[in-house]
């Protein structure tokens, strides 16, 4: 177990309007981490930003139109707020996407704390006649 | 920590503030502290939404100003749009005057063009023919082609306008996630520039764990930059025309 208090070097940014403990769900020490989705032609990239995690610790589950994410982290992480110390575990985020997912096409990679989801987009079009 | 540094004559300012990356704003915050630079003044803005922040007891203004012989840093701990960011540099330009600046460096994040690349890349943008020298001298490729969006636009549209010429550094990052890898190369590539030594290895150390802590930051510039981007559309393009 490793705390996170480096005196060393304490960047002076707060988080202004919201709490970084906002969206964690303290009870269960479970993060959320950022996500962010982008549209391409013919597939989604779905991101997620998991530093302290192994690749081996992360599970990624989908149904039909969502994809979600557990990993475990490497070591507990602390967030001190007024003298209070809140430790976490896990990180765990459930996104769901426009559309339906043909998860056997789904292929993902983690490289430098990143995960990277690729869902290709399923095409399920009728052809329009012209008149 | 080592901090060895050759005194310049010419007063400088290095700016940072919430963009891509946070390349800004972990650049700037990390040389302040490495350079053990001294708080001397707060910028105040009437449209600024009203934030204090506390630490070990002490009022933080969000947006300060920090000087160390002829170093200044003025660094923003909240995210802001382009409308906020033309008078945010029209203050740090008052500011300049004031003190005799004749150079300014702002440290912000672009997207990674090249993604098979391992290591970030930095590209430099010059407002002023006399800076194009330090480009050569420090080895940064030039920015050459692109669009810049948003507060970097508003800022820089400011000081191109002025006298006091001004070096952009953009670091290749990922936009949308903390990413104090990238803002690594920016402080060493800030510190050729500044003719100074900086140690990075306390930053290196606490990468990941700043990836975690500045989720909420990274979050919120990210809805104020996408904020002025539905702004701009939804006033800018008539509907029909689209």
């Amino acid at each position: 177990m490793t705390e996170n208090n480096h005196k060393e070097f304490e960047i002076r940014i707060t988080p202004s309007s919201t709490s970084s403990l906002f969206n964690d769900d303290v009870e269960h020490q479970i993060l959320s981490p950022l996500s962010c989705l982008r549209e391409y032609g013919t597939y989604w990239l779905l991101e997620f930003d998991l530093p302290l995690v192994n690749k081996k610790d992360i599970k990624i589950t989908s149904d039909e139109n969502s994809i979600s994410i557990e990993a475990k982290l490497k070591e507990t992480y602390f967030e001190e707020k007024f003298d209070k110390k809140t430790e976490f575990e896990y990180f765990k985020k459930t996104i769901t996407l426009l559309g339906k997912i043909d998860s056997k096409k789904i292929s993902a990679k983690f490289e430098k704390g990143r995960l990277e989801i690729i869902i290709p987009k399923t095409i399920s079009s009728h052809k329009i006649i012209i008149k | 920590m080592k901090v060895s540094k050759r005194i310049s004559q010419e007063n400088i300012l290095i700016v940072g503030f919430p963009s891509n990356g946070l390349i800004g704003t972990f650049a700037i915050s990390y040389l302040i502290h490495a350079l053990d630079m001294r708080q001397i003044e707060e910028l105040d803005h009437p449209d600024l939404s009203p934030t204090l922040f506390v630490e070990d007891g002490e009022i933080i203004a969000p947006i300060r100003i920090y000087k160390k012989n002829n170093i200044f840093a003025i660094i923003s701990d909240l995210p802001f749009d382009s409308y906020l960011a033309y008078d945010f540099a029209e203050l740090a330009l008052q500011y300049c005057k004031k003190n005799n600046i004749q150079k300014i460096i702002i440290v912000s994040g672009m997207e990674t063009i090249n993604k098979d690349s391992n290591t970030p890349q930095i590209y430099g943008l010059v407002t002023h023919q006399s800076l194009e020298e330090t480009l050569y001298i420090n080895q940064i490729s030039k920015f050459l082609t692109g669009s810049i969006f948003g507060t970097d636009a508003a800022v820089i549209s400011v000081f191109r306008k002025s006298k006091i010429p001004t070096l952009i550094l953009y670091a290749e990052c990922h936009p949308f996630f903390p990413d104090p890898e990238a803002s690594i190369i920016a402080i060493v590539t800030l510190a050729k520039v500044l003719n100074i030594k900086i140690d990075t290895t306390d930053i290196q150390k606490k990468m990941e764990h700043l990836r975690i802590q500045r989720r909420n930051l990274m979050d919120e510039t990210i809805r104020t930059l996408q904020q002025q981007k539905i702004e701009n559309k939804s006033t800018k393009i008539p509907h029909i025309y689209r």
